[in-house]
């Protein structure tokens, strides 16, 4: 193996290594404006207090307690708030008008939540997507409330 | 486990469920979902499509509703008595944060210099950031179409720094303010490739 092939290895090698890191640089969806009770961002399997200021990620999972209550604006102006005993899941968030990307996907898992529209879905209102066990709502810029009972 | 143990057991388990209180035949619980459809906050009224692989239902007006039981297509709307809609979701709605509240800053005629009206916002800007729990701040810049999409990307941040500058100089904290660009994707007035429109030409402030 030549000096110079080696090196390109390595680089290759070097670079493998770094991106899975550079991925996981998740840019902030949202931030959690309203919080009471028992509630919690569930990130990676790990559950975190969600405190008022707390950064919603996009694959955060959002969780309220019997007493829990939690109200969300995400950086497009979407709005989200959970009753106690609810939780939801934003599975994608993609904002960058600029380049025409934009996605909103959020999973309603169980309980009630409330979900105003925000700018993605007026500028792309294909683009959202509200997911619950039984059922996938489509939005033409509204305000809805969304109540998921499981067994 | 002996054979034998195991026929005893077997048997064992025949028996009591043989005897057991009989089973009454209730459907098992399933996922059921249910989605009301609300006005808007000004007052306008959107719409909702609730769909799965078995159909789709149009929400169209206040408070209609569909319920959509797992592996069934959505029921067909009925429509909400609005005491039963505060009864029910009242205090999800009141756990929505404010509304977000929108600046528009226009530029004079071909200059990033600022019109005296968009100025003039700027005490509102503050004291509206003055009132929010957690504040944020988006200074987004826009152009018209005319031009390139690449080019006016730029300009739009062009644009926006302005108004950052403006800002900071009044008083707000840099570390809530992020700048921003949407050039010609998202335009105020939708107009054709290559049109001049003053409207488009702008940054929109948003306080969140």
């Amino acid at each position: 193996m030549t000096h110079a092939l080696r090196t390109t290895c390595l680089l290759m090698l070097l670079v493998g290594l770094a991106s899975p890191a550079a991925a996981q640089q998740t840019p902030a969806a949202g931030r959690i404006k309203l919080a009471s009770g028992t509630v919690s961002i569930v990130r990676a399997g790990n559950q975190l207090p969600a405190k008022v200021g707390e950064v919603v990620l996009e694959a955060d999972a959002l969780r309220t307690g019997a007493d829990g209550r939690l109200g969300v604006t995400l950086k497009d102006e979407t709005r989200i708030s959970l009753a106690p005993n609810s939780e939801i899941r934003v599975d994608r968030f993609l904002y960058a008008p600029s380049e025409g990307r934009l996605a909103f996907t959020m999973r309603i898992l169980r309980g009630l939540a409330a979900y105003v529209s925000g700018r993605i879905a007026r500028l792309a209102p294909d683009a959202v997507r509200l997911e619950t066990p039984t059922a996938i709502v489509g939005v033409r810029g509204t305000r809805l409330v969304i109540r998921v009972d499981v067994p | 486990m002996t054979v034998k143990a195991f026929v005893i057991a077997a048997l064992a388990i025949l028996f009591a469920s043989a005897c057991g209180p009989r089973r009454v035949d209730t459907p098992a619980p399933v996922s059921r979902s249910l989605v009301v459809l609300l006005p808007d906050e000004g007052g306008g009224q959107g719409r909702a499509t609730v769909s799965n692989q078995s159909g789709s239902v149009d929400l169209a007006a206040e408070h209609d509703a569909t319920e959509v039981a797992m592996n069934q297509k959505p029921a067909p709307p009925r429509t909400f008595a609005k005491g039963d809609v505060n009864l029910l979701f009242g205090e999800v709605l009141t756990s929505l944060p404010a509304a977000p509240q929108r600046f528009v800053l226009y530029f004079q005629f071909d200059s990033d210099e600022l019109t005296e009206e968009g100025r003039n916002l700027v005490p509102e800007i503050l004291r509206t950031v003055g009132g929010r729990v957690v504040p944020e701040v988006d200074v987004v810049g826009h152009t018209d179409t005319t031009g390139t999409p690449q080019g006016n990307v730029q300009l739009g941040l062009k644009r926006a720094a302005v108004v950052r500058e403006l800002l900071l100089r009044a008083g707000l904290d840099s570390s809530l303010i992020d700048v921003r660009s949407h050039g010609e994707a998202d335009p105020l007035v939708r107009t054709a490739d290559n049109v001049y429109e003053p409207r488009n030409r702008r940054v929109e402030v948003a306080v969140r």
